[in-house]
């Protein structure tokens, strides 16, 4: 088992302006087997210029790892600023101690991310596989999927611990999200397989979804005009309205399930 | 004095090209025909910026060009995180330059669809965009939609060039065989012109657009009786009048691109198009607002891949509205210096992101001064594109013309600027390399 | 300017009639020469030499191609690279940025690229987009056969003032040569209809047989170097072969200015289609060859199909509507008034789907069956059937049957029924493969008399070095060698170096001036200005191209004829 902490430097987030550093080259899978001065080589982006990570970074390594699986990097200090953590990552684990900038384990496959804190937009964008925990909030667009793509999210499972904002698991096409506060506008938009379940309220849920399931534990506000009510359904001891939609997508396209309590 | 003809007026997305002016001594004196008050206005010109300035202790003293374009050059040459933003409001020829002096710096690149029609770029992204060019809507639509718009006040040529009082091939008598909808949250100039208005409630408009496709898919009983504050009565009447057209045209505007579901009121109306369609032709055009923000939008989406909203830092194009508009950028304090062209943030973007940019070394590149004059930190007067600069434009259906240069000018073209800061940054740069 | 020697080449430069000839290429001043004095000295050492490639039809530049980009992020971020010391950035696959363009391309070996379709309304569009391609000659086609001029003309029967209105467009939008995509039908596409050949178009009252008809003779008065470039109707139908066979028909009897075809149909795998349905399609590439073979009046491009996500976009509106209503994807439609429209929509095609597999069989059937290489062009009409970067895939196909074998092993089983490619040995020769990419082509468009598609003396200094032997018969490294040159030399500089672009010169524009009588110009303005006054949404005096969008012109002048 390897930890590699990585505390950002204050020079980093103290500047007039806030500019971002980019940390996709500093996943499991790109630093097993680096020493500590091989990582503190590892080159990342700050704005338009490449900077080696020691640089911007305080880094401290313990323990060895034979493979990706068994590394462990934790980052420290103010990350606000701080995007893609894990992007594409495939095995190992990354622990945020901040909220985190967003792209925030944007198309990892496996592995697990916690956020000790909220995530910015777009976090497990196009997520394949993996987990990823947010503990505060997640901003728009939480497992979405990229710009004029069809499809989002296809596996894994996300948790948010508190609220999120709008568009969450736009075409998602597999995989699971959890919600334990509520969902701004749109979650479930454009869906087509996987699982959505939103422990609080949600406003317009399920729109344009032709596939998968959502359930909303709380109240909607702004239930589609475009879905079937097909009864009612027990789950959990709870008694659910069952819907089947979205319509307007038309009836032969309209196979999605959303649970209204 | 000289009459000039089919003049083509440098304001909004309408670029009428069939102005009369008249020119004497070097000046336009008078605009005979063809432009709406806020057209005119632009052609006559206005209070302009004097001189090339740089701002010492808070006050912005008059220099020369060189000065100008050396002190610019370093700030963006220094800089980690640049933004150039505008261009919407000069030509194409510029724009070109904007994208290689992005690309040479690093930059992010960005125009007013950010905050303007972004989210209507961002639905075609989604499920595309049937539409036709002005013409089209002239000669053969019989049903005028307007959702969210008013172009009686706002693009004030449009109905009588393009649109519902406009005659055509097929539309010769005019309005009077024309059926005109206008849908918005208030009346308004245009509304009142309308033989139907459907006013919904402020931010209900995904739902209407929703309720409009079931029911034009044959799912009205899934619908319920009132949506977004209208009724289910006057939706039906209204999909039967879309049905029954021979060519309906969809107009939208800022009041669907900004509330709401933004973006996702745009994907649902056309959406809607769409669904319409299968009954008979439908088309949806964005109302654009500046005279080529379509134009940077092609130059950016040819050259880069991407329309707007544009990081080229890694040297290649990495685009994500939401994450690298200027507002973004701003709000989110990233920058560390702009370049502000052909457009003027200091009146239209939110106060937070306003803060920032005060902040930051701002260079400027206008005709007129402006609220962003009041902060900026280098400032280029330049000629006034489709008066004292010719070039290309495309309007708000994409067609490219071709302004004029109706009288000569002391004032560099915007491209002249750009090309002269692109130098001066490539030879600092080569200068540091060595 | 400087000399270049290219020695020890194996040249194939089919327009004289060099079939792999080790030869020495002299080149001063940007031509070709019989001999040099002090060149700079390139080594092909028994490497393939051809002259630059010549593509007779590919979407590159213009108004829906750039709405294919915008609408398209997600093509725009596959193929992303960084700008070089030489070269800009660059992104996408099937909707390359410009830069992209012109240096895939340079890469392998093409020096000039025709654009497709250019509506005369955005003209100016096409010019700024090609501008802004590097290295790469280009010329563009106006579509002229949807126009309501043409119509009218046609249905008058007013030859010589069609001829005269062709002129002016051909003029005013300074292109090259006579476009017709899906006649007739995309006017009627204004109304969300289609026709087909011999239907009659609605308030104007001409059938498609005869816009076709009419705007060949006009072409032939015109002298025009290249022949009317035809999409015919009902493009992607099953069954559609008839429909071809009748168009080829319908201008046999035209006598043509030139020695060249009467009629070049584009992308003609979209139209060698058999059956009556989607269950039951079928290949009919042995018909619409056997036509071609026993018939010296046509020519063709293949169209064949690369597997896997592209994005479709042509002027048929009604075809696009079509494919989108069967896959449910993004759609973008933009009709221009009183000219034409288009269509875009992505489409996948996949091995696995057995329309697919057919229709990637009929585009390499057409090429194997056609016998005589002079009158095939090898395309893929980037992007409709795949991506330009795909030919090299195309020509290991041709060159090999191994290669085609086990391909055909990896399609739907439907292969071995509805399609003839299994049964085909024939295998394409180097000297075949140089007159289908650049002999032909550059014949077929009257660009031989240009400098292009040969090396002879006289001829651009526009050659591709490939990095292979001539005996090379591994079907992966004939792919490798086309994709990627050793040189690809323009106007005598090299541009490309070891499959790396080392200079960005810019291309040059060709287009035709054709020169009509002044009573007949005359007459045909006062039909085109009544159209500006009442119907078009800009002004006659703002409507032609200006001459800052052309700023390296390459004029061609044509008489009209008696």
């Amino acid at each position: 088992m390897q930890t590699i902490k990585l505390k950002i430097k204050d020079n980093v987030t103290s500047g007039v302006a806030k500019i971002p550093v980019e940390v996709d080259s500093l996943t499991p899978d790109n630093l097993v087997g680096k020493s500590e001065a091989e990582i503190k080589a590892v080159k990342v982006w700050w704005g338009n210029k490449e900077e080696s990570t020691g640089d911007l970074f305080d880094v401290s390594v313990d323990g060895t790892a034979g493979s990706a699986d068994e590394v462990k990097i934790v980052l420290d200090g103010d990350l606000s600023r701080v995007k893609r953590i894990g992007d594409g990552m495939t095995a190992g684990e990354i622990e945020a101690n901040s909220n985190v900038d967003m792209h925030c384990g944007a198309m990892m496959s496996g592995g697990k991310i916690t956020v000790k804190g909220n995530a910015d937009c777009w976090a497990g964008r196009e997520m394949h596989g993996g987990e990823l925990v947010i503990e505060g909030d997640a901003a728009a667009n939480l497992c979405a999927m990229y710009r004029g793509e069809d499809k989002g999210m296809t596996g894994g499972k996300v948790t948010v611990g508190g609220n999120a904002d709008e568009c969450v698991g736009q075409y998602m096409a597999g995989g699971e999200i959890v919600i334990k506060g509520n969902a701004r506008m749109l979650a479930g938009l454009n869906m087509s397989g996987g699982k959505i379940v939103i422990g609080g309220d949600a406003v317009m849920p399920g729109a344009d979804m032709t596939k998968g399931e959502i359930t909303v534990k709380g109240t909607v506000q702004d239930m589609m005009p475009s879905f079937k009510l097909e009864g009612t359904e027990s789950i959990d001891g709870a008694e659910y309205k069952k819907y089947s939609g979205d319509l307007a997508m038309t009836a032969r396209k309209a196979k999605g399930t959303l649970y209204v309590k | 004095m000289v009459e000039v003809t089919d003049v083509v007026c440098s304001l909004c997305g309408c670029v009428c090209d069939d102005i009369t002016v008249e020119v004497e001594d070097n000046k336009v004196t008078k605009v005979k025909k063809g432009a709406c008050s806020v057209g005119k206005s632009k052609i006559m010109g206005h209070n302009r910026i004097k001189s090339p300035a740089i701002r010492v202790n808070g006050e912005l003293k008059d220099c020369s060009y060189d000065e100008a374009i050396k002190k610019a050059a370093e700030i963006l040459a220094a800089s980690r995180r640049p933004l150039l933003y505008g261009w919407s409001s000069t030509v194409c020829e510029a724009d070109k330059v904007g994208v290689e002096l992005a690309e040479e710096l690093g930059a992010v690149i960005d125009n007013t669809a950010s905050v303007c029609h972004g989210p209507s770029v961002l639905a075609i992204q989604d499920v595309g965009l049937p539409s036709c060019t002005l013409g089209e809507v002239k000669n053969r639509a019989d049903l005028i939609i307007y959702w969210g718009a008013n172009p009686a006040e706002a693009h004030a040529n449009h109905m009588k060039r393009y649109s519902y009082v406009s005659k055509g091939f097929w539309t010769e008598e005019g309005k009077k065989a024309k059926k005109l909808v206008i849908v918005d949250v208030r009346a308004t100039k245009t509304s009142k012109m309308a033989d139907v208005f459907l006013q919904l409630e402020q931010g209900k408009d995904y739902l209407v657009f929703s309720a409009l496709r079931a029911i034009l898919y044959g799912h009205e009983e899934v619908v319920p009786d009132e949506v977004g504050g209208v009724s289910k009565k006057d939706l039906l009447e209204t999909a039967e009048m879309m049905k029954g057209a021979k060519f309906g045209a969809t107009f939208f505007g800022m009041g669907v691109t900004h509330t709401g579901a933004r973006q996702n009121n745009i994907v649902n109306a056309i959406q809607m198009t769409r669904a319409a369609h299968t009954h008979t032709k439908f088309t949806i055009t964005p109302m654009r607002g500046h005279y080529n923000v379509a134009g940077i939008n092609q130059v950016c989406t040819w050259e880069t891949g991407f329309p707007f909203a544009v990081d080229l830092t890694r040297g290649y194009a990495w685009y994500n509205p939401g994450e690298l508009s200027a507002t973004d950028l701003l709000i989110r304090q990233e920058c560390d210096a702009a370049l502000i062209i052909a457009s003027d943030p200091g009146a239209h973007f939110p106060g937070e992101s306003i803060k920032h940019l005060a902040k930051i070394p701002v260079i400027q590149i206008d005709p007129f001064p402006n609220p962003t004059t009041e902060f900026a930190d280098v400032v280029f007067p330049v000629a006034v594109s489709g008066v004292e600069a010719e070039g290309n434009v495309y309007r708000m259906d994409n067609i490219p013309i071709r302004l004029r240069k109706l009288i000569d000018s002391e004032y560099p073209e915007d491209e002249e600027i750009l090309k002269r800061i692109l130098d001066e940054v490539r030879a600092i740069k080569e200068k540091e390399d060595k | 300017m400087a000399e270049v020697l290219i020695r020890n080449g194996v040249v194939y430069d089919p327009l004289n009639g060099v079939k792999g000839e080790k030869k020495d290429i002299c080149i001063r001043d940007g031509k070709v020469v019989e001999s040099v004095k002090n060149p700079k000295v390139i080594d092909a050492e028994g490497r393939v030499v051809m002259p630059g490639g010549v593509d007779i039809h590919s979407h590159i530049a213009g108004g829906k191609v750039n709405s294919g980009r915008l609408f398209r992020p997600e093509d725009g971020r596959k193929g992303l690279e960084a700008k070089t010391k030489v070269c800009r950035m660059q992104s996408g696959y099937s909707v390359p940025n410009t830069f992209a363009i012109g240096y895939r391309y340079a890469k392998m070996g093409y020096t000039f690229v025709m654009e497709a379709a250019m509506p005369p309304l955005a003209a100016r569009h096409t010019h700024e987009e090609m501008v802004d391609i590097p290295i790469l000659d280009n010329a563009a086609l106006p579509l002229i056969d949807n126009n309501w001029m043409t119509m009218e003309y046609v249905n008058s029967g007013d030859m010589d003032l069609l001829a005269a209105y062709v002129a002016w467009i051909m003029k005013a939008t300074k292109g090259f040569g006579v476009k017709i995509v899906n006649p007739g039908g995309t006017e009627m596409w204004g109304w969300g209809k289609n026709c087909s050949l011999n239907d009659t178009v609605p308030t104007f009252d001409v059938t498609p047989a005869e816009i076709i008809k009419g705007l060949g003779v006009a072409n032939e008065k015109l002298d025009m170097p290249h022949s009317i470039h035809v999409h015919t109707n009902m493009l992607g139908h099953p069954g559609n072969f008839e429909i071809t066979k009748e168009t080829y028909d319908l201008v046999k009897g035209i006598k043509t200015s030139k020695d060249r075809q009467v009629m070049h149909t584009t992308h003609t795998q979209f139209h060698s289609y058999g059956g009556t349905n989607w269950g039951d399609f079928e290949s009919k590439a042995d018909a619409i060859a056997g036509y071609i073979n026993q018939n010296d009046h046509a020519t063709i491009d293949i169209g064949s199909i690369i597997l896997g996500d592209t994005t479709t976009m042509t002027a048929d509106g009604p075809m696009e509507y079509n494919l989108y209503q069967i896959t449910g994807r993004k759609w973008t439609n933009h009709d221009v008034e009183l000219e034409t429209g288009s269509g875009i929509t992505p489409f996948l095609y996949s091995g696995k789907s057995p329309v697919n597999t057919i229709q990637w069989a009929i585009g390499v059937e057409l090429a194997l069956l056609v016998k005589d290489p002079w009158k095939i062009a090898l395309t893929t009409d980037h992007p409709n059937a795949g991506p330009f970067i795909g030919y090299p895939i195309l020509i290991s196909m041709l060159m090999s049957k191994k290669r085609r074998e086990e391909s055909s092993a990896d399609m739907h089983k439907v292969i071995y029924d509805r399609a003839l490619l299994p049964s085909i040995d024939r295998e394409y020769d180097l000297n075949e493969i140089a007159i289908i990419t650049r002999g032909m082509t550059a014949k077929a468009l009257g660009l031989h008399e240009h400098g292009k598609g040969h090396l002879g003396v006289g001829a651009d200094g526009d050659v591709a070095i490939y990095d292979m032997s001539p005996e090379e018969t591994d079907a992966g490294k004939i792919q490798k060698a086309f994709l990627n040159t050793k040189y690809t030399i323009k106007d005598g500089q090299v541009v490309v170096k070891d499959g790396e672009v080392v200079a960005t010169p810019d291309g040059k524009t060709y287009f035709v001036t054709p020169e009509c009588d002044d009573k007949l110009t005359d007459e045909m303005m006062v039909k085109l200005k009544d159209k500006f006054d009442h119907y078009y949404s800009v002004t006659y005096n703002n409507y032609a191209v200006q001459d800052a969008y052309v700023p390296n012109p390459y004029e061609i002048k044509t008489q009209m004829r008696g």
